[in-house]
């Protein structure tokens, strides 16, 4: 299945404005996140506590809607989804 | 009203001339510049469908729970300087101290739930905040 990842800020800045990421179905956010994290050096020191929890600077979207309430990092990805990763809003 | 979020300059005569109505006594119009804190700009980001859709709906809340007539929002984003224009909010009521609120009320739910990033560009190094 393919997903899309929309990253901003510090985010956009290791993972590009938009990246189409091909994933093995029944793949989870964790699965994304790491398989990002492979192949774009700084993003897991961004997106992970040494502890392996989410940071809180790290805001994470699906279909945007928060991720905290649809399973965090074991959130279930289906076809054509949207992720969403960036910093705390910051505007005005 | 308008809820706007761009690169171009904001508009601000357009926006106070759309908040006056025969039933408005009262516009409040908060100006945000980019101020210099050693910095030489700052670049502003965006994820504009999701700031849009949380903007009208600060909008709406606004005008349920004040007194006032009419919100208009503009953010910018892309670089910007010292004494740029950043973000602009015009709020219409019959009364002052509901234009007060409203506009106050805006910026705050603004600044705490709309997807827009700033980044300072210094010397030292640049650096999101």
């Amino acid at each position: 299945m393919k997903v899309n990842v929309v990253a901003f800020a510090n985010f956009r800045e290791i993972l590009g404005k938009e990246i189409e990421v091909a994933l093995p179905a029944g793949a989870r956010l964790r699965d994304l996140l790491d398989l990002l994290a492979k192949s774009h050096l700084g993003l897991h020191e961004e997106v992970y506590e040494p502890t392996g929890a989410l940071k809180d600077t790290a805001m994470i979207m699906l279909n945007r809607v928060n991720i905290d309430s649809q399973g965090g990092l074991d959130a279930p990805l289906t076809e054509g989804d949207e992720l969403a990763i960036f910093p705390p809003f910051a505007g005005g | 009203m308008m809820i706007h979020i761009g690169a171009e300059e904001i508009p601000l005569e357009e926006m106070l001339s759309q908040a006056r109505r025969p039933e408005v006594g009262a516009v409040v119009t908060f100006l945000g510049i980019v101020r210099d804190d050693g910095i030489q700009g700052m670049e502003v980001e965006a994820y504009r469908e999701m700031a849009l859709a949380e903007l009208d709906k600060i909008r709406e809340e606004a005008l349920d729970r004040f007194d006032i007539r009419s919100v208009d929002i503009v953010h910018r984003v892309g670089r910007l300087s010292i004494g740029d224009d950043l973000v602009a909010i015009v709020c219409a009521a019959p009364h002052r101290q509901a234009a007060f609120d409203g506009c106050s009320f805006v910026i705050e739910e603004l600044k705490r739930r709309s997807a827009i990033w700033k980044k300072e560009l210094s010397a030292k190094g640049d650096r999101w905040v």
